[in-house]
């Protein structure tokens, strides 16, 4: 009895420090990892007059076409156009969802095109003001 | 499973938000803290209004941590059929009358992955709901508003904020769980 109830302290006992460090070992690396990714981006955008987004890398699989059109301004309309998908009843699919029922057969087609007509038609970048105005 | 949440929180909003976290407060697996980075983000880039879906995500966390409370608490009675004579459960609830508060606070927040059992707990043994809803309403603010707060401000590069957040959250649930063993190895070899 005695004996039995001490190889399960042990057990318990090692099974914790084995299950701890297989923890702080796997996610310690992720979490340095993630750091060094965040520190490489630099500080946030600034929070007022953030113009539309124009990295078309961070579009995802999961967005539908009506957020990727107000993120990155854009009509949606040109986006289900470059699809050749209509929009009614696809408004809110993911990218994903949409190459498989529209392309199964190429997979990831979607995202590919609809990152090519945001590049295509995003809108002019506005012109930069000077901070003090020159004299002739 | 997070592609598939996210699609609907940008297509449905707050009480999408809502339901995740309030199911994800009573156990199963949902990326909560993700969808809070990402909801915080969404509402930098306009598609959620930030006060209401932050006034939505709280009173839902809240209500789902209560809830798993409650099934703590009414669980109580066999709970103390089987162990409530022992040495061992009333020292259990000796130090959770301790430590309680700080446990509920701190596992709204950093130590996430012990919120549902910290909430069972809190009902099963004897510590009292006025003192959980206000530690876990004062948790569950800095998660809303921390967690969310850092998404607003980072706006489309959530992912890393999430990525990193999401990762030292199971790191610290693994230093804990090795503290734990080494404090219990030190103990049982001091017994001998």
């Amino acid at each position: 009895m005695q004996t039995s109830r001490k190889s399960r302290q042990r057990t318990l006992v090692v099974g914790l420090i084995l299950v701890g460090l297989i923890l702080v070992g796997v996610f310690g690396f992720r979490a340095a990892r993630a750091f060094r990714e965040f520190r490489r981006y630099g500080p946030p955008p600034p929070l007022a007059g953030e113009p539309a987004e124009t990295d078309v890398e961070l579009i995802r699989d999961w967005m539908t076409i009506p957020f990727i059109a107000q993120m990155y301004h854009v009509p949606g309309r040109v986006l289900f156009k470059s699809l050749d998908i209509p929009e009614h009843n696809n408004k809110e699919k993911s990218l994903k969802q949409l190459n498989d029922e529209y392309y199964p057969e190429a997979e990831g087609i979607v995202l590919a095109k609809v990152k090519a007509a945001v590049l295509a038609n995003q809108p002019p970048p506005l012109p930069t003001v000077p901070a003090t105005p020159t004299l002739p | 499973m997070s592609d598939f949440l996210l699609t609907q929180v940008i297509n449905y909003g707050a009480p999408i938000l809502g339901l995740i976290v309030f199911i994800g407060a009573m156990g199963p697996p949902l990326p909560a803290t993700l969808m809070v980075i990402a909801a915080g983000a969404f509402s930098n880039q306009g598609f959620l209004s930030w006060w209401t879906t932050a006034l939505v995500v709280l009173a839902c966390v809240v209500a789902g941590d209560s809830l798993s409370y409650a099934m703590g608490y009414y669980a109580r009675e066999p709970v103390l059929r089987r162990f409530g004579k022992s040495e061992r459960w009333a020292r259990a609830e000796a130090a959770f009358d301790r430590w309680g508060a700080t446990s509920v606070l701190l596992t709204r927040f950093l130590i996430t992955g012990l919120a549902v059992p910290v909430n069972l707990l809190a009902g099963t043994s004897n510590f009292g709901f006025r003192r959980f809803f206000l530690y876990d309403l004062a948790g569950e603010t800095i998660w809303v508003f921390g967690y969310g707060g850092l998404g607003y401000l980072f706006g489309t590069q959530w992912e890393l904020v999430g990525e990193f957040i999401s990762s030292f959250g199971s790191l610290t649930l693994g230093l804990v769980i090795l503290i734990t063993g080494i404090v219990l190895a030190i103990r049982w070899l001091r017994a001998r």
